[in-house]
Parts: C-alpha cells; sequence; structure tokens
C-alpha cells in the first residue's frame, strides 16, 4: 500500500513550517451548485493518487501543471514553433501539427505565445492567500444561500499542507468549508484538518475490492477505513457514488453502498453521480489515451432513478442523484 | 433531471398535449396544471397569434368636410376617438371572462387610428385613481376643474376634448353590453351563463368604481384596453397592490374562490396578447425585435405609499398564471428585498428556470430611497413602477422620456475613429446625432498621457449630457385620453405632452459602458504603461478594422479581465466613468421643465441604432460585433460566472442612477437543476439585492437549444427569451437580434 502522508506532500507544494504552503490549483470555479449547499467557490487542486477509469478531469491527476493542446482551436500561426526552446512543436510539411510532448518540459513558452488559446496550461502554483482572496470576494453569495468554499480536485488530500492551510485560512474568514476526498490518505492527514471542515464529500468509486483496484488503481480497503473513522469523529458526510454501467453499475454495490453506510452514524446522504463522458475530449488534449473507450454509455434518467431507488430502499438515509 | 421530466410529459396525457401546443420552455414545465382545459385552450389560440393576425386595418375615417373646419389637434384626435368607440369591431370569444379587444391595426403599430397621429408609449398610467371612482368620477372632476375656470383657451380645449373622449369610452363599454345582451339570449347552457356573468360584471364598470375583484379586473382590462385601441401602449403597473384589496374582501365574504379567481387572472393574461401575431413585432414590419413588446409591464410587491408590504394573494395568482402558462407578454418584475417572503423568491427562481426571462427584479431596498434622494416626496417613491421596460418612475405622474447615447461613439470620435460607411437610423426614440471625424495626426502628442485622454474623453462626455439635458421636452402631439389617465392633467389643464403631468421626465441614458472601459483599460496599459505601441499607431489598428493584428487582437481578447470578471482594476475605471455620467447628469436636476435623472441601457440598440457606427474596439472586437448590453458585460468577456458579473456590476453607487439601469444574466439550464439550483437563482437575487443593485433579468437558456430554434423556428413557436426589459418570442425575432441573445454568455 502506498499511502500519500506528511512527508510526502505533492511536488507542487511548498510546505515549510514557517510560511504558508502554495500549491497547484488548476481551476478555481465561481458558482458552484453542486458541490455542497448553497452557492460555492469549488477549488480544484491538482494530483489525485486514483487513476479511475472513467475520470472525467484527467488534468487534475498529475500533480505538476501540464500542457494542454486543442487542436481544433489551432490557427497554424506558428507562434509555438518559435517559442520552444526544445523545438517540441512541429509544423509538417502537409500542414500536420505535431507536439513531442515526451520532451517536453512544461515551461509554458508555446502557451504564452498561442494567442489563439489552442495551447494552455493547466494548473499554476498560487499562494493560499491569492486562492483565499478570490474565494473571499463571493461572501455575500455565500451568506444569502448558506454556501461557501469547497477543495476538489485532483485529490485535495494530495496537496494536504495547502488544502490545510487553506482551509484554516477559509474558516479564519468566516467562510463554511465543504472538501471532497476520494479518501486514500493517510488518517492523521484528515485529523488535522477536521476542525475547518464542515462537510465532506465522500467519494466511494465501487464497494468490491477486487475491482476498486482494478479501476481506480489503488485498494478500496483504506478509503472504507476513513470512511468510518471520519465517521467516528463525528464528521458531517455526504457520501458521493459515480455509477458507471459496465463497471460498477450493478446490484451487489448498490446494495454495497447501503450496507457500508447503513451503519454509519454521520452520512447525512448518499449521492449517485451518473457517469457523463465530459471528460472525452479532454484526454486528447493531455494526449493520454482514454481509458474507457470505447465503452462510453451514459445511463439514462431511468436507470438512475431505478437505481436510486435500489439504495434507498436498503437504507434510512436519503439518497439523491446529481 | 430534464429529460426524465420531458419523458413524463408526454406520457401525462393533459401535458403531452400541452408540449404539442408549443408551450416552449427551456426546462419543461413541472408544477401543478390548476387552470382548466377551457383556459389553456383560450390561451394557446391566443399564443398560436390566430386572434392578432385576425386584427384588421381600420375601415373608416374622420369625415373630411369637418376636418375641413379646421378643429384643433385635440378635438381631431377626439372626433377619432369617438369614431373608434363607435365602429371599430367588438370581439367577444365563447369563454373568454372578460371583455374589450383592441381590434385596429394602427393601435399596434404606435399609431392612433384613423388620425395622422402617432400614439404614446413608454408609461404607466394611473389606473388607481379610475378605479376609485370610476369614468363618473372623472367626468366630474374634469366638470368641477372647467367650473372652477383660470384656464387658457388651450386649456379649456384639452378639457373638453377630454370629456368626448370620456363620452365615447362610455360608449364603447355600452356597446359591449348591448353585443352581450344579444349573446346571452342567444346562447344556451353553459356559453350563456358565462355570458351572463361577463355581462354582470362589465355593466356597472369602469363607468362606476368596481365593488368586487372581477369587477375590478374588467375595468382595469377595460381602461387599460380602450387606450390600447386608441393606439396607447400603457404598462399596467402594480396590478397586486390595485386589485389584491378586492380578492381580499371577497375571499373573505366567500363571493369567490382562489381557483376562480386564478381563472380570471389568467384570461387577462391571455387577452393580453391579443396583438400576438407569431410573425414579428407591430404586424406588418416582419420579423425584428419580437412580436410581444408592446410595453405592458406588471410590477408586483414591494409597499405601498404608507410603507406597509403589498404582496397579496394577487401577486401569488399572477405569479402561478405566469408560471403555468408561460406567457411572455407581460413582463414583470417583482420588488424584492430583505424583508421578501421566502415563498415569493421560491416562486420567481421556479418561474426563471422555466426560461424565457418573463419575471425581473427590482431592488425595493435601493429604489425608494434613491428616488427620495433625487427628490421624490417619500410617498411617492414608494409607489415606484416602470414605463413599460425597466425605466424607474412614479406611475399615473409621469411623462417618460428617455434619450439614448453611445458613449463608445464619443470615445471612438476622441480617438478620431469613425465608421467608414454611416447608415441611416431607424429609431422610434430621438437619439444624440452622429458625427465622423477622420483621425486626427497629431493624436501621441495631443494627449501624453492616459489623464490627458481621459479628459478630454470626459470633456465629449460632458458636452454630450448638456446637449441632451437643454432639450425641451414639451411635444405638440394631442393625446387628451392619455392625459385622463395622468395627474396633474386635469388640474394644470396641460396634456400628457404639454407639461401636464406632475413630473415630466427626460433621462439620458448612456449606453456602451462596459466596452468604453474594458477599451480605455487596453490603452492605459499597453499604450501608456507597456509602451507597446502609440496611441496613433492603435488608432491606425482600429481604423483598419485589426488587420494583419490578429496575434495582438487575440492576445488582448485572452490576456484582459474586462468588465464582469469582478476585477478591482476594472471595476475602478468603470467607477471613474460612471461617477463622472452621474456626476454631469446629477447637475441638472431639473431643466427646461423635466427631470432629468440619469440612467443606463443599449435596449437592444448595441444590435441595431449603434451597431452601424462602431469602429473596431481597443478591447480586441471587430467591426460590426455585438458588444455589450445595457450595464452587462460585454459578450464573452465574462469568463468568471455569474456572481463575478454581478460583484462588477454592483461595484457602483447606484444612488447615483434615478431612473435606473438594468443587468442581464443568462444562465444555463443545467446549471440550475434540482433543489440546489433553485436555492442558487434565489440566492443570486439576495444577493444581487444585498450589494445594491437595481434591477436583475434572469434567462434560463441553453445556448443549444437557441441555435435549434434558430433553424428550425416550427419546433419552438412559444419559446420566449429575454431582451431588455420586455421578452419576445424567439421565433418571432430577427436574426440579427437571435445572434444577439445567442451570443451573450451564458453561464454554469
Ligand atoms: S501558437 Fe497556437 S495557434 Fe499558433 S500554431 Fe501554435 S498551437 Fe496553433
Ligand atoms: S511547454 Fe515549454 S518545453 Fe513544452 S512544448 Fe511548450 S515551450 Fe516547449
Amino acid at each position: 500500500m502506498n499511502l500519500p502522508s506528511g512527508d510526502r506532500s505533492s511536488p507542487g507544494a511548498c510546505s515549510r513550517p514557517d510560511e504558508t504552503p502554495s500549491g497547484t490549483v488548476f481551476d478555481i470555479q465561481k458558482f458552484s451548485i453542486h458541490d455542497g449547499p448553497g452557492i460555492r467557490t469549488t477549488v480544484f487542486l491538482k494530483g489525485c493518487p486514483l487513476r479511475c477509469l472513467w475520470c472525467h478531469n484527467p488534468e487534475s491527476q498529475d500533480s505538476l501543471p501540464e500542457i494542454s493542446l486543442i487542436a481544433s482551436k489551432c490557427v497554424g500561426c506558428g507562434q509555438c514553433v518559435q517559442a520552444c526552446p526544445l523545438n517540441n512543436h512541429v509544423m509538417g510539411a502537409g500542414g500536420e501539427r505535431i507536439f513531442h510532448r515526451a520532451r517536453c518540459r512544461r515551461c509554458g513558452a508555446c502557451a504564452e505565445n498561442c494567442y489563439a488559446g489552442a495551447i494552455e496550461v493547466i494548473g499554476r502554483t498560487m499562494s493560499v492567500e491569492e486562492v483565499i482572496a478570490d474565494v473571499v470576494k463571493d461572501r455575500a453569495f455565500y451568506e444569502t444561500s448558506g454556501g461557501g468554499m469547497t477543495l476538489s480536485g485532483g485529490e485535495p488530500m494530495a496537496q494536504p499542507a495547502f488544502s490545510g492551510a487553506l482551509l484554516r485560512q477559509a474558516k479564519d474568514a468566516g467562510l463554511h468549508c465543504v472538501m471532497e476526498t476520494c479518501g486514500f490518505a493517510a488518517y492523521n492527514l484528515y485529523a488535522t484538518l477536521l476542525p475547518d471542515v464542515d462537510l465532506f464529500l465522500f467519494d466511494l468509486k465501487d464497494t468490491d475490492p477486487a475491482r476498486h483496484r482494478e479501476n481506480t488503481g489503488v485498494a478500496l480497503e483504506p478509503i472504507v477505513e476513513n470512511l468510518r473513522r471520519l465517521d467516528t469523529a463525528g464528521c458531517r458526510i455526504w457520501l458521493r457514488c459515480p455509477i458507471i454501467p459496465g463497471i460498477n453499475a450493478v446490484e451487489t454495490h448498490l446494495a454495497g453502498i447501503a450496507s457500508l453506510a447503513g451503519p454509519l452514524t454521520h452520512v447525512e446522504r448518499i449521492t449517485l453521480l451518473p457517469y457523463h463522458p465530459f471528460g472525452q475530449s479532454k484526454y486528447a488534449r493531455l494526449s493520454i489515451p482514454d481509458p474507457m473507450l470505447p465503452c462510453r454509455a451514459e445511463p439514462t434518467d431511468h436507470d438512475m432513478d431505478r437505481w436510486r431507488n435500489y439504495v434507498a430502499n436498503r437504507t434510512t438515509i436519503p439518497v439523491d442523484v446529481s | 433531471m430534464q429529460a426524465a421530466a420531458m419523458k413524463a410529459a408526454t406520457r401525462h396525457p393533459r401535458q403531452a398535449r400541452w408540449a404539442h401546443q408549443g408551450f416552449g420552455v427551456a426546462t419543461p414545465f413541472a408544477g401543478t396544471v390548476r387552470l382548466s382545459r377551457a383556459t389553456r385552450d383560450l390561451a394557446t389560440r391566443y399564443l398560436s397569434g390566430e386572434i392578432g393576425r385576425a386584427v384588421q386595418p381600420t375601415a373608416f375615417a374622420v369625415d373630411p368636410a369637418w376636418l375641413a373646419t379646421a378643429p384643433t389637434p385635440n378635438r381631431h384626435y377626439a372626433e377619432a376617438v369617438r369614431l373608434i368607440a363607435a365602429q371599430a369591431p367588438l370581439r367577444i370569444l365563447p369563454g373568454e371572462r372578460l371583455v374589450g379587444a383592441a381590434t385596429l391595426r394602427e393601435a399596434a403599430q404606435h399609431l392612433t387610428p384613423a388620425t395622422p397621429f402617432r400614439s404614446i408609449s413608454h408609461t404607466t398610467l394611473g389606473f388607481e385613481k379610475p378605479l376609485r371612482i370610476g369614468y363618473a368620477g372623472l367626468r366630474a372632476q374634469i366638470a368641477a376643474r372647467l367650473a372652477r375656470g383660470g384656464l387658457d383657451v388651450a386649456g379649456v380645449d384639452l378639457l373638453e376634448s377630454m370629456t368626448i373622449c370620456l363620452d365615447a369610452a362610455t360608449h364603447w363599454h355600452a356597446r359591449h353590453v348591448a353585443a352581450l345582451e344579444r349573446l346571452v339570449a342567444e346562447a344556451r347552457g353553459d356559453e350563456r351563463r358565462n355570458y351572463e356573468q361577463v355581462l354582470t360584471a362589465l355593466r356597472p364598470v369602469p363607468e362606476q368604481p368596481p365593488q368586487t375583484f372581477r369587477e375590478a379586473l374588467q375595468a382595469l382590462w377595460m381602461l387599460w384596453d380602450f387606450q390600447r385601441l386608441c393606439g396607447n401602449w400603457s404598462g399596467i403597473g402594480r396590478i397586486d397592490k390595485m386589485l389584491g384589496p378586492f380578492l381580499a374582501r371577497d375571499l373573505a365574504t366567500g363571493a369567490i374562490t382562489l381557483d376562480e379567481a386564478r381563472e380570471l387572472l389568467a384570461h387577462f393574461w391571455i387577452k393580453g396578447c391579443e396583438w400576438t401575431n407569431g410573425q414579428g413585432h407591430q404586424m406588418s414590419e416582419g420579423p425584428g425585435s419580437g412580436d410581444a413588446q408592446f410595453y405592458q409591464n406588471i410590477v408586483l410587491a414591494g409597499v405601498d405609499e404608507q410603507g406597509r408590504p403589498v404582496a397579496n394573494a394577487v401577486t401569488d395568482l399572477v405569479l402561478e398564471v405566469v408560471e403555468e402558462l408561460h406567457i411572455s407578454d407581460f413582463p414583470i418584475a417583482v420588488r424584492i428585498g430583505a424583508a421578501t417572503p421566502e415563498r415569493i423568491l421560491r416562486r420567481i427562481a421556479a418561474i426563471q428556470r422555466l426560461g424565457g426571462g418573463i419575471i425581473a427584479v427590482y431592488n425595493e431596498d435601493r429604489i425608494p430611497r434613491t428616488l427620495t434622494a433625487f427628490g421624490y416626496p417619500l410617498e411617492e417613491a414608494r409607489d415606484f413602477a416602470n414605463d413599460g421596460c425597466w425605466e424607474i418612475l412614479i406611475p399615473g405622474k409621469t411623462s417618460f422620456g428617455y434619450q439614448p447615447f453611445d458613449v463608445l461613439l464619443l470615445l471612438q470620435e476622441v480617438l478620431g475613429l469613425s465608421a467608414t460607411e454611416p447608415v441611416a437610423r431607424h429609431e422610434k426614440v430621438e437619439c444624440g446625432e452622429w458625427r465622423t471625424h477622420s483621425p486626427q495626426p497629431g493624436m501621441t502628442e495631443r494627449f501624453p498621457d492616459f489623464e490627458a485622454l481621459y479628459a478630454a474623453f470626459r470633456d465629449r462626455l460632458a458636452a454630450k449630457v448638456e446637449e441632451l439635458t437643454t432639450t425641451v421636452p414639451f411635444l405638440d402631439l394631442p393625446c387628451p385620453l392619455l392625459s385622463l389617465l395622468v395627474d396633474d392633467c386635469i388640474e394644470r389643464g396641460r396634456a400628457y405632452t404639454q407639461g401636464g403631468p406632475r413630473y415630466t421626465v427626460r433621462s439620458p441614458h448612456a449606453g456602451g459602458l462596459a466596452d468604453v472601459v474594458n477599451s480605455l483599460l487596453v490603452i492605459r496599459r499597453l499604450v501608456y504603461e507597456a509602451h507597446e505601441f502609440t496611441l496613433e499607431r492603435l488608432v491606425g489598428i482600429l481604423q483598419s478594422d485589426w488587420e494583419d493584428q490578429e496575434p495582438l487582437r487575440l492576445r488582448i481578447q485572452r490576456d484582459f479581465d474586462f468588465y464582469g470578471n469582478d476585477s478591482a482594476e476594472v471595476d475602478a475605471l468603470m467607477q471613474r466613468v460612471f461617477n463622472d455620467f452621474t456626476k454631469l447628469v446629477g447637475a441638472v436636476r431639473e431643466r427646461n421643465g423635466a427631470l432629468r435623472p440619469a440612467g443606463i441601457s443599449t435596449f437592444g440598440r448595441e444590435v441595431s441604432a449603434y451597431r452601424p457606427h462602431r469602429t473596431a474596439t481597443a478591447a480586441g472586437n471587430r467591426k460590426g460585433a455585438i458588444l455589450a448590453a445595457n450595464f452587462s458585460p460585454s459578450p464573452g468577456t465574462d469568463k468568471r460566472g455569474p456572481t463575478a458579473v454581478i460583484r462588477s456590476h454592483c461595484a457602483v453607487d447606484f444612488g447615483r442612477l434615478p431612473c435606473g439601469t438594468v443587468l442581464d444574466l443568462k444562465i444555463l439550464p443545467q446549471s440550475v437543476k434540482g433543489e440546489a439550483g433553485l436555492q442558487a437563482l434565489m440566492g443570486l437575487m439576495r444577493s444581487f439585492v444585498q450589494l445594491g443593485g437595481i434591477f436583475m433579468q434572469t434567462d434560463v437558456v441553453d445556448n443549444d437549444l437557441l441555435r435549434d430554434a434558430q433553424a428550425h423556428p416550427e419546433k419552438y413557436p412559444n419559446l420566449s427569451v429575454r431582451i431588455s426589459g420586455w421578452s419576445a418570442r424567439f421565433a418571432t425575432l430577427s436574426k440579427n437580434w437571435q445572434d444577439m441573445i445567442i451570443n451573450r454568455t451564458e453561464h454554469g
């Protein structure tokens, strides 16, 4: 088992004790309304220990900034060819556009010069203060809607010092704080955050250990263990369960969700998230092979309803579909 | 869950029929169906445009021999009104619960039928008084004023013409009574019962003050629609304030049930679509700004003159009717504040989510204060409504006009930029003259720093404001019928167009502010701070419409945080321009008999009047681009979502803008799904109020859906979108206007 622990914080993070850390953020999305209660600002942190086949945010997996290329936006101006010190961008004689990604050092020079917006750097290093200054701007909206800040990713626990400092400062600013987590981190890291987290959105990908390992790349047991310990610690939890046809959309898993959550006392709701092929195009931009291809079936609303009922019939916890 | 709801709808027989009848909404209505089948069928009939298309041109004329006697314009007008009342066709449909119809095509074309005169819009008349005293009371008031004497010749002429108009209105009423009596005699069964009920409610009103809710509703319809028959497009105003007390009394005595009252109100809404033709505006011009733009606005909730909350059973019923029928012809503005009940906010959010932008909100906690600071007495400030779009005024007491001008054009002038081919304007309202200048050499020397450039811009703005605030507001347009319903026309013996109203308002309305500020931001940073190029060079680039400068243009669009992104730098620049504009206008509170409250709007001129005159902008726009609407961000520049837009918008002090402005928000349906979505919409409204905004219209709509509707209009005959102060059926808009709607950034 290879859990990230306190002394293995993300490579993008700098966590000397005497200064607030900085971290790698790939998006700060305002007016998020499905990441916890009310109107929220969701801070997406880069880096994730899991490799879920169905991941719709592949740009969140790698902990470093990376280069995204949207070929359809390229106007063929050649600025990137000029800009790259390593000649990684090549305009072929036949007009085709080649990017030698393996040689790329992610310096961002090409992106800076790509005015058409075809090349972009995903993820940038930000200080805690920078992030919080942006997040607190929407205070009026949090106050009128019961919202606040949500940390998501990627996996916030992949940058524990940064996440901890963000939560602490947000709390100090009086904001309601939600953290979404895949549950795969050393529990002692969670323990230090607990006072600053009002609600966990806890992702449960599968309840079958073999399938979990096969499809996410990591073991299920430590995740379940963390879920139980957070529950014991009295943390409010919303379980979020992606439902992927052909993978975990099976009754044993649905029943497994109910029986796992049943004995827990602080799970307030279970949300089933239907698989969407949103991430599809993002894989190509990063030149990552799409692990789900070619099976890309979206569950119908009818399926989701049926599955929701299946879970709801086996637990007293409210079950919804997002 | 959108798809699920749609499937459910097709399974449910009642709703399936609904869907086929073309009640196109962005998100299918999944609420309770409360109205009767007959009422919904009637709605379908009106919305199909069948009724509107049947409205014929006027087939009678004022006697030329009489005209040869050279009557005064007021008498000429009054004679036409007399003829209209006597000869315009009646339209009484079986099953309709209200009667009265505006059956002359010229009226829908903003003309006074049977006259050479234009008619009047952009005002909300005073319907409260005639509901209190009836035509009879008005007649008595005129007689008393004439008897008291002291009127000049023009005043006597006006009041006598008013009396002729009143008599005509009474005749129009009598024709309906007679026709209904015949119908009662001929009809049988349910139909007969319905005619009897209509007749009973109609008989005393509006000659006498109404006693019941039904009489009051019928009276209001007659009062309003007779004005429309004669070409005057008035807003309705505060319908819940006017009708709520009648309904409360009837409910208390058991004279009516809420269900019955809802049906009646639904008929008011349905009949309000009598000019809808499904083709385009004004029945003859083809598609333009839509077929539903007759300024028939409704204002709900808020407080009354004494500061007591107005919201009552009528408020809820109106919202229920609109939610169910999705009729956009009466654009609704709800006055909301910190004290607004959750129930009302929820209902507004639910209707907003259906799309169409039918419901907008005013900031109740801000506007009355702004109006008293401007100088209105508190009681009147509390009674505010609008001119039929959203421009704030005191209803029943105001002659309103606004003076739109393009601030971006002023900046262009200062820079020596001009669109190469000036195009003739087609405008309904007065508008500043266009000037064209040729590029001036030596600009770099003349404007050595940003402050020098800004000072020249402010001077140009000051000259424009001076020009607009010096206009004389009075017109030689006879309007005795309209003047009947505006205080203090009778008392002063002066018409609506001649200073009769308590307030004559001419409001300078600045447009293009977002684009001005974006341009100034780029100029300041690239010319004066980074010294990337000289001002002259930049002007050359803009004059050539970015020729060979695509990388620069794209870089500007990519790298700048423009207005609407909650950026302190650009918001500060906006404050500066806003403060200069409002200070210049604020210095002239009243001049030449008119109040001069500042406003900010474009009302679609970013698509029509302004666009041909605009060159490329320093903010990376090419010539001909559709730029910012009203006081909203420029399309495509607001990258950080609706909360950032609201924050930027509210960064200025709206206490300086007594005529108001509007923020247009477009939100994707999928981003406001479910209970969380409702809560989010409510949160946006509450925050908007808390942050000090004035008026916000939220359109929940999906661009994919709009593109589909553009390609297949037949699939979406009743799909409504918010334009600016009014909604329009998308299918009846011209391509230009459709593109503008699609171009607005969607959030979600
Ligand atoms: S700079 Fe961007 S637009 Fe130009 S060739 Fe490179 S990728 Fe394409
Ligand atoms: S990020 Fe740097 S190294 Fe990589 S392709 Fe672009 S310019 Fe070359």
